[in-house]
C-alpha cells in the first residue's frame, strides 16, 4: 500500500516535493487577493478624500474673502470716525478664487467669487462712502483689479475727505 | 520548434482570456454602480457663508427640493429670481419656486425655499443629485440696487 509518513512536517515536505507548483500557485494567489484588497480599500477612500479636500477648499476662500472684505469695511469704518486724514493700512492674503473686486454706489464691495457651482458675488455693505483712484471709477462703479489677483496685498484705507474714504492698493 | 510556438500560443491565449475575463468583470461592477463612489460622499448642502444653508431635502412625494437659507448680509434684500439645474441630460426641472420671486427678505432672518413639481435630472427615489441653486437679488437700500448671484450646491439622495 502506501507510504507511512512519521511525522506531519515529513508528510508536508513529501507533498510540496510532489507537487512544487501547488505552494507557487498558493503564494501568487494570496499575494493577488492582498493586492486587490489593497486597492479596494485605496481607491474609494481617496476618491472620498478627494472630493472632500475639494470642498473644504471652497469653504476655506469663502472664509478668506468674509475675513478680507470685514476688515476692509471694519477700517474704512473706523478711518471714517477717526476723521479727515487717517490712514489703516492692512496685509491682506488674497485667495486665488477672486475674478473681480468692485465697489458699487460707493456702499456695495464686491469681490466675485469662482466656484464649482459657479460666479457667486460675495457683498459687504459700508455704513460709509467707500472710494478708489478716479481712473478706475466709471459712473457708480469702481473697480480695485489689484485685488482681484491672489497673493499678499497692502491696502490703504485712507479718509480722504469727511465724506470718503479711499481704498488703493500700495 | 513547433511544440515551442505551440506553447507560446498557448500561453497567449489563456492570457487573453483571463484578460477578457477580468475585462468583462470589471465592466458587468461598473454597470452595476460598484465604482460609483458618490453614494459613499456625505450628503452636503454649499453656500457662500452670507447665505448659509441650515438644512435642505430631497423628496419624490411630493416632488420637491427644500432648502433653509439664513440671510446673513446684514441687509434687506430682494429676491428677484431663483432657479435649480445640474448637470444631468436632461437637467432637473421644477415648474414652481415657493415663496415665488420678487419677494423680500429681512437681514438674519430664514427662508424656506421650495422648488416644487421637479423631474428630470435624475431626480428619482434612491438616487444621489448634485443640484445647482441659483439665487439672484439686490440690496434695498443701495440707490441703482445692482442684481447679484449666488450660487450654491445641494449633494444628497433623494428620499
Amino acid at each position: 500500500m502506501g507510504e507511512s509518513y512519521k511525522t506531519k512536517s515529513e508528510k508536508h515536505k513529501m507533498i510540496s516535493k510532489d507537487f512544487p507548483g501547488n505552494r507557487k500557485s498558493q503564494s501568487s494567489f494570496e499575494y493577488l487577493l492582498v493586492v486587490a484588497l489593497t486597492f479596494a480599500i485605496i481607491v474609494p477612500t481617496s476618491y472620498i478624500f478627494y472630493s472632500y479636500s475639494k470642498d473644504s477648499g471652497q469653504e476655506i476662500a469663502d472664509a478668506q474673502i468674509t475675513k478680507i472684505g470685514t476688515s476692509i469695511i471694519d477700517a474704512a469704518e473706523s478711518a471714517f470716525h477717526f476723521g479727515h486724514g487717517s490712514k489703516i493700512t492692512l496685509e491682506l492674503n488674497i485667495p486665488k478664487d477672486i475674478a473681480a473686486v468692485a465697489i458699487i454706489d460707493g456702499r456695495e464691495l464686491i469681490f466675485n467669487l469662482t466656484s464649482p457651482s459657479g460666479i457667486s458675488e460675495i457683498v459687504f455693505f459700508s455704513t460709509v462712502n467707500l472710494t478708489t483712484e478716479g481712473s478706475n471709477c466709471d459712473a457708480n462703479e469702481c473697480k480695485l483689479p489689484e485685488l482681484a489677483s491672489s497673493g499678499l496685498k497692502k491696502v490703504k484705507v485712507e479718509a480722504i475727505s469727511r465724506e470718503s474714504i479711499n481704498i488703493s492698493i500700495i | 520548434m513547433y511544440k515551442k510556438s505551440q506553447a507560446s500560443l498557448e500561453f497567449l491565449t489563456t492570457y487573453a482570456w483571463a484578460f477578457l475575463m477580468i475585462a468583462v468583470s470589471i465592466g458587468a461592477l461598473y454597470y452595476f454602480g460598484v465604482f460609483d463612489f458618490t453614494k459613499y460622499q456625505p450628503q452636503k448642502c454649499a453656500f457662500p457663508s452670507q447665505f448659509k444653508c441650515t438644512d435642505f431635502s430631497l423628496s419624490t412625494a411630493p416632488n420637491e427640493v427644500k432648502v433653509k437659507l439664513v440671510n446673513n448680509l446684514g441687509e434687506e434684500i430682494e429676491v428677484t429670481s431663483l432657479s435649480i439645474t445640474n448637470d444631468a441630460n436632461p437637467p432637473i426641472l421644477c415648474l414652481s419656486a415657493s415663496p415665488e420671486p420678487p419677494f423680500n427678505w429681512e437681514y438674519s432672518t430664514e427662508k424656506d425655499i421650495v422648488f416644487s413639481a421637479c423631474s428630470g435630472g435624475g431626480f428619482i427615489s434612491d438616487n444621489r443629485v448634485e443640484l445647482k441653486i441659483s439665487l439672484r437679488y439686490y440690496a434695498i437700500n443701495t440707490p441703482s440696487r445692482p442684481i447679484h448671484t449666488i450660487n450654491g450646491k445641494i449633494n444628497g439622495r433623494v428620499i
